[in-house]
């Protein structure tokens, strides 16, 4: 098995500087980015929201490495400097021994391109593994055509592969307002800016800019419903929102759109971090459950520094790169003096021109602006929306711990049953919900869902969200083919113990 | 608060547990049911899912039969739906040493009356459709099947609470309080619970459970995997043996599969054993991808880790105790999922009665009476590097 001095997840804002750095120093860095993503997984909506608004050169895999690579300029600056850069890569796992497991010989990722997969051993990890987009459901948001802002920004910016013609952006801030001028500056009319806010949240220049431009924002409004044939979004139904955000009626606005970008916000990706056995914390300026970090970038795992938008998410982010890139170039620094390749005194002063704290656009409240938008959609639409659009369970369903719908289960019993009822028992566990009614079971591995689920969950149950469990993450982290997963280089080992089952005489357990 | 008495206290709400104060409760008993943590929380919650008539293991024959019979309506019984499927169990041999395994768990069925039919490749592929061309033949049991695991400990948990037994989550047993040779008394992290009669059926903790008691309890935990895959095209309502894997496809079409090296492991009594899951998934994605080629590009989307438990000679404890007189000792090794309506019956029969209508022979405690605190270390099922 291969293995790294240093391995960073994620050629980012935050993850090339830190490699840079790094290797600056004198480390033996090894970069590897996922993108570009196969179309199969991108189908789906991995590693994004993708909402199958990309056109077909995702197929034509050589292409999509060689606009990958120019769009980050990045790449070719951390090539320079001696890293070895590995995109098209995922790391679908992270894996270290621990009370209950003692197998393996050292910490070590597991990572896959289209073809296969295999696994490499660290000495040191920077997960700089970016954030994903929130979803939060309306009615048609299971059609193609809803798509998330890293979605989007994926699609214009690395793939140049966007296929929206028309798009309504779901939330200001500087989220909304950036994806709405991104969007713009390619071609793509931008027919409505929306948020449950009375003012437009974000920054000041920009949503001027974009009302320069003609660009409508709505502001004390909601999405009611995205419709069209064939599963595909052509128009979307606005409707204002009173004080209660409830909806106020005859105030709908039919607005013709192939595209609805969710921008209400970005979900630190910590499931590496979280197989790792990082220490997490509800943070909830931050996204929800962030890495805890001291001011280096170290996490409570020794070998596992964190950077950039996985070490915690806001508003501010979006416009001030300058964040992500302190925090890699400090996680980068804290590797290489752990390493040796610098001693104590030399990362002291390469860390001194960093502004540790360099967060100038003060965090806002995150979840406050998610909550009042889980309710304004949850007003509008009703709980018969899917909250998991994979496995098509409702909010009902979820509220009414419904078994799955294709088991046709009717019983007086069964109806006396509810989150209300499991409540007393127990406080309410997001785990046991996803397997009672299926949301978060899907293809897109509850990216989609995992954060209003919990919203939801505590909303109905009166619990505290920050109390609630974390729904727990599990490999593989990206949806692989078993073809793919398939393990090429089994042990001996492997082979033998195989056969020695929880049986003298038959191989299996069954 | 939990109660301060009940007839029958049972500790653990795993499948086992559940399934006994179920029984208990239907037959009129005053049921409390303690867990360290959720309903299912741990193995009986994520498993395979497989209901067997176990002809490998033929001491468990008259349990599993039993069982096949009470699954047919258990979701009737319950009144809650656990997605059992009933259309058969199909061992497919990949070597010439499986099937030779097949041909004698064929005579076995047959001395014990137990459908089972020998197939051939041709109509394995006709069963299972995308299955590798390389079967040399297998063996069909039409009363096998699979259900949902977490849909069906929540089923007996409710059916439990729709009969008046109580259930207490997130309460940890920290003692048992013994006067004579009785236990009198559960203490738990809510207070104590008197009780007449207390179950330990605390899966990979049953061993911890039993020395509060004083009696010492062979088991071994370890550590186990499955991965499930995206639902697929097209479907198989049967469950699935072969190739080092035991699984089944769900009612909603998702691959869930398992097996391969386990890991001898340790736990303790008050927490949860943590989850790790490691590369062996890739392992078990191969052997999967080998025995059904059909489903290659299937996508993995999750996997499970969990903790099991295992008594020396890999059968279940099922015993009321001479000592303490009102303790009983139910652990499954790891096979208690698909025999857990059996269980419940077996356990509830011995409490009301001292003994079980279904035949338990060999599964008492005292097979064990030579084995000492040692027998794990003896044996080597201890935790041991082992590379992959």
């Amino acid at each position: 098995m291969e293995s790294r001095p240093l391995v960073v997840v994620g050629a980012g804002v935050s993850g090339t500087a830190a490699a840079i750095e790094a290797a600056r120093a004198g480390v033996q860095v090894t970069l590897i980015d996922e993108n570009p993503v196969p179309a199969s997984m991108a189908a789906l909506n991995v590693p994004q929201f993708f909402g199958q608004r990309f056109n077909a050169v995702l197929h034509d895999s050589a292409l999509m490495l060689r606009r990958v690579a120019a769009a980050n300029e990045a790449l070719a600056e951390a090539e320079e400097a001696g890293v070895d850069v590995q995109i098209g890569t995922c790391v679908w796992g992270a894996f270290r021994n621990s009370d209950t497991s003692r197998i393996l010989d050292g910490p070590q990722l597991g990572l896959a391109d289209r073809d296969q997969s295999w696994l490499m051993k660290y000495d040191r990890l920077i997960v700089a593994a970016g954030a994903r987009d929130l979803g939060v459901a309306f009615a048609g948001w299971n059609s193609a055509g809803a798509m998330g802002a890293n979605g989007a920004h994926a699609l214009m910016h690395h793939y140049q592969a966007l296929t929206s013609r028309r798009m309504v952006v779901v939330g200001t801030g500087n989220l909304g307002l950036n994806t709405a001028r991104m969007a713009l500056g390619r071609g793509i009319e931008i027919a409505a800016v929306v948020d449950v806010a009375d003012s437009v949240r974000g920054d000041r220049a920009l949503s001027a800019a974009l009302q320069n431009r003609g660009v409508k924002l709505y502001t004390s409004h909601t999405v009611r419903e995205a419709v069209g044939r064939d599963g595909e979004i052509e128009t979307v139904v606005l409707v204002e929102i009173d004080d209660c955000r409830e909806p106020v009626s005859g105030t709908e606005k039919v607005i013709t759109a192939d595209t609805v970008c969710l921008a209400i916000g970005l979900v630190p990706n910590v499931e590496l971090l979280s197989l790792l056995g990082c220490d997490l914390a509800f943070e909830p300026e931050l996204g929800g459950h962030v890495p805890v970090h001291d001011d280096c970038m170290r996490t409570s795992v020794k070998d596992v520094l964190v950077a950039g938008d996985a070490a915690g998410f806001h508003d501010g982010m979006v416009l001030d790169t300058e964040i992500a890139r302190n925090q890699g170039r400090l996680a980068g620094i804290a590797a290489a003096e752990s390493l040796g390749a610098i001693d104590t005194a030399e990362a002291t002063a390469r860390r001194s021109d960093l502004q540790v704290t360099a967060i100038d656009s003060g965090p806002t409240d995150a979840y406050l602006n998610w909550i009042r938008w889980l309710r304004a959609l949850l007003n509008a639409g009703g709980s018969e929306v899917p909250v998991c659009p994979c496995e098509e369970v409702t909010r009902a369903d979820l509220i009414g711990l419904r078994p799955p719908r294709f088991l046709k289960w009717e019983s007086e019993r069964r109806d006396g049953r509810s989150l209300g009822t499991l409540a007393p028992d127990a406080p309410v566990n997001p785990d046991q919900v996803k397997r009672l009614t299926r949301a978060g079971m899907g293809h897109c591995q509850g990216r989609l869902c995992r954060e209003q689920v919990a919203l939801l969950l505590a909303e109905a149950s009166g619990s505290d969200i920050a109390e609630m469990p974390l729904m727990s993450y599990r490999p593989p982290a990206r949806p692989l083919p078993l073809r793919v997963l398939w393990s090429h280089e089994e042990s001996d080992q492997v082979r033998r113990e195989w056969a020695k089952w929880f049986s003298p005489t038959s191989p299996v357990m069954g | 608060m939990p109660a301060e008495s009940a007839d029958v206290v049972v500790i653990g709400a795993g499948v086992s547990g559940l399934s006994s104060a179920y029984f208990l409760a239907r037959a009129g008993r005053d049921v409390v049911v303690v867990d360290k943590g959720i309903v299912g929380g741990e193995a009986s919650g994520r498993n395979g899912g497989m209901v067997s008539e176990r002809v490998d293991e033929p001491l468990l024959i008259p349990m599993a039969v039993e069982a096949t019979e009470l699954w047919a309506t258990l979701d009737e019984e319950l009144g809650h739906p656990t997605e059992f499927v009933q259309e058969g169990r199909l061992q497919v041999a990949v070597t010439e040493k499986d099937m030779g395994d097949l041909l004698a768990e064929r005579d076995v069925a047959m001395r014990h009356g137990i459908d089972a039919a020998l197939v051939e490749p041709s109509e394995i592929r006709d069963m299972i459709p995308g299955i590798t061309e390389r079967t040399l033949g297998g063996l069909f049991f039409p009363n096998g099947g699979h259900a949902n695991t977490q849909l069906t400990v929540q089923a007996y948990a409710w059916a439990l609470q729709d009969l008046g037994g109580r259930l207490y989550q997130n309460t940890t047993v920290t003692g048992l309080r013994i006067v004579d040779d009785r236990v009198t008394s559960v203490e738990t992290t809510a207070g104590a619970i008197a009780a007449d009669v207390v179950v330990g059926a605390a899966g990979p903790q049953t061993g911890l459970l039993a020395e509060l008691a004083g009696v010492h309890v062979p088991v071994a935990p370890a550590r186990v995997e499955i991965l499930a895959t995206a639902p697929v095209e097209p479907r198989f309502p049967i469950a699935l043996v072969g190739n080092g894997l035991y699984g089944h496809q769900a009612v909603r079409g998702n691959l869930i599969f398992g097996g391969g090296a386990h890991e001898w492991t340790d736990v303790d009594l008050t927490t949860s054993p943590g989850k790790p899951n490691t590369p062996l998934i890739r392992n078990i994605a191969r052997r999967l991808a080998e025995l059904l080629p059909g489903a290659a590009d299937a996508p993995v989307i999750r996997s499970w880790a969990g903790v099991v438990e295992q008594a020396p000679d890999y059968r279940p404890i099922i015993d009321i105790l001479d000592y303490p007189s009102n303790y009983v000792v139910v652990t499954a090794s790891a096979h208690g999922f698909g025999i857990s309506p059996a269980t419940g019956k077996v356990v509830s029969e011995l409490v009301l009665h001292g003994e079980s209508s279904i035949d338990i022979r060999g599964l008492g405690l005292n097979r064990f009476a030579d084995y000492g605190p040692d027998w794990r270390e003896k044996r080597g099922w201890i935790p041991s590097p082992l590379r992959y």
